[in-house]
């Protein structure tokens, strides 16, 4: 130790350059799929989506996962996709399989053209067994199921182990009322195990599965308290709903980035009928451009 | 679960927890063999002693004594949460089959009728045809042998005489003794329940979960359908106020609902009243956090004629 030369101190470990190659070739930038397109999010981010009930959070994440599933290059046509593993966490218990298929085989149809249906069948298959997901009832079973994947991780497993690159939870404060009101936890072995622990314990765990795999964590967040604040710009239409945060600090410190999305009150009419439209507005980090978008049978599209 | 035992006194909580526990010892123990049944084995065994397993997932993992009480649990051969989605999309297909409801407007609207696997509520004013959409879809699902239907009344409107109408306007041909015998059948695979309390819908719902779990399919009648008619009755006088225990006990039910319907492929169905909201517009009872519970929501509303009545859909 008292060998050891100053100069070993500044001397560099790295250039800026091979630092930089290196953490781009470790965390690339995904640009994924419209509405979250106008940031390039990388591996380790993770992103809330919030919104009250019916803003088509749950479709984001569906889009999400068709882009994440499909290869990127088959028998010589271009997908673009990502080619790796999803999981999805499914609290809220919504989830609906036949709209993930009938998204996935719009965008398979509509890049393919025309391919037999025993190719088409066995592309659809690889894609959808990319494609994981698990049911929670409860917080303690999402903890536990979080648990489970990282020792799939560590021990390297086939099935999900590998390749994972996504990872989705739907309706991050499902449980907030059942958790807030659960004390008795305090029974258990006289520590006084609180919610906010459980909370805590599932954000460490969620850590902990970053640093172990890189992935982008896509959540939604139902908005559930309303708090509407008369300012001056009523008069552009645009109604500023603010929503009272009810995840905990240890949560929103977690969050990286955030996006709100919120169903306006215009109907465009988009062929025969008219159709809802939705706003998307970041707020982490602040972007100025909203964007509007529409959510028909086969997908998100930008307006 | 446990916002239901918040509910009780203390000194019945210990007996209640037992009950719990032994319930699903006998469970995990006398499942039969399918994938779905394979998973709550897993799940039950995991809960059984739930205290100590809560206790396990608290602790740090790093931790080196974790990792070695962990790791043996976590068989190869145990089965795992996950499903993937060709599993997923087979078992709905298979499984998750649409039940009529007797009203081919409401049926169109929900590409078919209602899903089993799924919530589907109906919201509406008073008198605008809840209670007999409700009706109809017992009668109509009875009537092509989908199975039993489970009627939870809380507010007195279960009326068979209604559904003896319906009966007729389905087989209006028939001589009155195949009336008689059809109508005698479609009332005996109904099974109509008043819940009056939050309390007792909890208990009924636990009660009709652990049934379902021990019936092996006799190749006859299962449930179905599960009507509650209408559960903001028995939610709205608990929730609202400081206290969260009566939103915790809103959520308890939703989860329950959604529960019973997936692992047990039943179809639901649950009415909903509305209040008046901003601008002296009316809105759905039951808040924000009730609107992230059901799958499809249907609002009601009265024509400017009384006759008519149309019909709105909201996905989630």
């Amino acid at each position: 130790m008292g060998e050891a030369k100053p100069e070993n101190w500044i001397r560099c470990d790295e250039t800026g350059k091979e630092m930089l190659s290196r953490v781009l070739s470790g965390r690339p930038f995904i640009i994924p799929a419209p509405p979250l397109h106008r940031l390039a999010l990388r591996l380790r981010n993770v992103v809330e989506i919030s919104g009250p009930s019916n803003s088509a959070k749950s479709q984001v994440l569906v889009q999400a996962v068709v882009h994440f599933i499909l290869p990127k290059e088959w028998a010589g046509i271009q997908f673009g996709g990502m080619e790796s593993k999803v999981v999805f966490f499914d609290l809220d218990c919504r989830f609906d399989v036949l709209r993930l298929s009938q998204i996935l085989t719009h965008r398979i149809s509509e890049t393919c053209g025309s391919i037999g249906q025993i190719a088409f069948d066995e592309l659809f298959h690889d894609c959808m067994s990319r494609f994981l997901y698990v049911r929670c009832y409860s917080s303690s079973d999402f903890l536990s199921s979080l648990k489970e994947l990282s020792y799939q991780i560590q021990r390297k497993d086939e099935t999900i182990g590998t390749g994972l690159r996504l990872l989705l939870i739907d309706s991050v404060g499902s449980f907030h009322w059942i958790d807030r009101s659960n004390q008795l936890r305090g029974l258990c072995k006289g520590k006084n195990i609180s919610p906010q622990s459980l909370q805590e314990a599932i954000v460490h765990e969620l850590h902990e599965l970053l640093l172990l795999q890189p992935l982008l964590v896509l959540a939604t967040k139902a908005s559930l308290f309303r708090t509407e604040t008369p300012n001056e710009y009523q008069s552009t239409g645009d109604r500023n709903l603010l929503f009272r945060e009810y995840m905990p600090a240890v949560w929103q410190s977690f969050v990286t980035h955030r996006i709100q999305l919120h169903p306006s009150d215009e109907l465009l009419s988009d062929g025969s009928e008219p159709i809802r439209s939705y706003t998307s507005d970041w707020l982490q980090p602040s972007v100025s451009i909203k964007d509007r978008f529409i959510v028909r049978d086969d997908g998100i599209f930008l307006t | 679960m446990h916002a239901y035992y918040l509910a009780r006194k203390d000194w019945k909580r210990s007996i209640l927890l037992i009950k719990c526990q032994v319930v699903q010892k006998v469970a995990s123990e006398s499942d039969n063999e399918s994938a779905g049944t394979k998973r709550k084995k897993a799940k039950a065994e995991e809960s059984w002693g739930d205290w100590q397993v809560e206790d396990d997932l608290m602790m740090d993992t790093e931790k080196e004594d974790f990792k070695s009480r962990l790791a043996p649990d976590v068989t190869p051969n145990r089965q795992l949460p996950w499903l993937t989605g060709i599993e997923l999309l087979s078992d709905t297909n298979q499984n998750k089959h649409f039940l009529p409801t007797g009203l081919e407007g409401i049926d169109a609207l929900l590409g078919g009728g209602l899903r089993q696997g799924q919530v589907t509520e109906i919201v509406g004013p008073s008198s605008s045809g809840k209670t007999q959409v409700c009706l109809s879809s017992a009668t109509h699902v009875v009537d092509r042998n989908f199975g039993m239907v489970l009627y939870l009344d809380t507010s007195n409107s279960f009326s068979p005489f209604r559904i003896s109408c319906f009966v007729n306007q389905l087989h209006p041909s028939l001589p009155k003794e195949l009336k008689e015998t059809s109508l005698q059948t479609i009332m005996s695979n109904i099974y109509c329940q008043s819940v009056f309390d939050i309390f007792a819908l909890l208990d009924l719902l636990h009660h009709v979960e652990t049934t379902l779990k021990h019936t092996v399919k006799l190749g006859g009648s299962k449930l179905c359908l599960l009507i509650v008619d209408s559960v903001s009755s028995v939610i709205a006088p608990v929730i609202g106020g400081k206290n969260s225990q009566g939103w915790c006990m809103m959520a308890s039910v939703g989860v329950l609902l959604k529960r019973i319907a997936y692992e047990h492929n039943i179809a639901v169905l649950v009415t909903n009243h509305m209040v008046g909201g901003e601008n002296g517009t009316l809105k759905p009872a039951l808040g924000e956090s009730w609107k992230g519970i059901p799958h499809i929501r249907l609002l009601l509303s009265h024509g400017f004629r009384s006759y008519c009545q149309f019909c709105d859909w909201q996905l989630k």
